[in-house]
């Protein structure tokens, strides 16, 4: 239930660098849902990569997610909000 | 080594695509007003014996109304299909009637010289840039 992941890219730098790993699971979200700030793995689709970013805005049970380097982020930005589907895990450790 | 390289471990993309979500709507102003100020070039030419430089200008100012119609359509379609998000229908109702009206506004003024429609094509990206602030507004 808890994953090994390995980031690859810039957009959570600072607090993630290329590289690094992080723990990431969904068990919190199955007695909670998604808050601000917390950073989680985005799955938007069965042939799409997974993705690290920082929930910035709920709105209407959808989330607006962004990097923490903005400057090097496709995020919500590009692709817009997503649904608590979309999202495949909290990072717990990073 | 470390142990967590010996671990199995899945990759996760902290990525970034081109363009990096960077949309401004300036260059379809200033291709919208390039594209005005192009007919109003081309009015001011002598109708009557133009000779072989005013000639050469009409070609230039054709030319580059042509180029500047088509840009602003393609810079108003980046807007419409990528950067504007089905959320943003909540906020702006005539969203794609406005993009619609604004991109057949740049193939009328390469159809045509026509001062009246090189004014409508600035105004309607005046309204667009009004639109794409709020919206941009929304996403901060």
């Amino acid at each position: 239930m808890i994953k090994i992941l390995r980031v690859k890219g810039e957009s959570m730098t600072p607090t993630v660098k290329s590289g690094s790993f992080v723990f990431a699971t969904i068990l919190p979200y199955l007695f909670r849902k998604p808050k601000v700030g917390d950073i989680v793995v985005v799955r938007r689709g069965k042939d799409t990569k997974n993705l690290i970013k920082r929930i910035k805005k709920i709105q209407g049970g959808r989330y607006f997610v962004v990097g923490d380097n903005p400057k090097e982020s496709t995020d919500s930005r590009t692709f817009g909000w997503i649904t608590k589907k979309e999202i495949a895990g909290r990072v717990l450790a990073v | 080594m470390r142990l967590l390289d010996l671990l199995p471990y899945q990759t996760v993309y902290a990525h970034c695509d081109v363009p990096c979500g960077i949309y401004k709507i300036e260059p379809a102003k200033t291709a919208a007003e390039t594209v005005l100020k192009m007919v109003q070039l081309i009015e001011d030419l002598p109708k009557e014996n133009p000779t072989v430089d005013d000639r050469n200008k009409f070609v230039r100012c054709v030319v580059t109304k042509e180029e500047h119609a088509q840009k602003c359509k393609e810079e108003l379609l980046i807007l419409w299909t990528d950067f504007f998000k089905p959320e943003h229908l909540k906020m702006f109702p005539k969203l794609h009637d406005t993009f619609w009206q604004a991109a057949k506004l740049c193939s009328k003024n390469k159809q045509t010289v026509s001062l009246e429609a090189a004014k409508e094509l600035v105004s309607a990206v005046d309204e667009i840039a009004k639109i794409f602030n709020k919206a941009q507004k929304s996403n901060s």
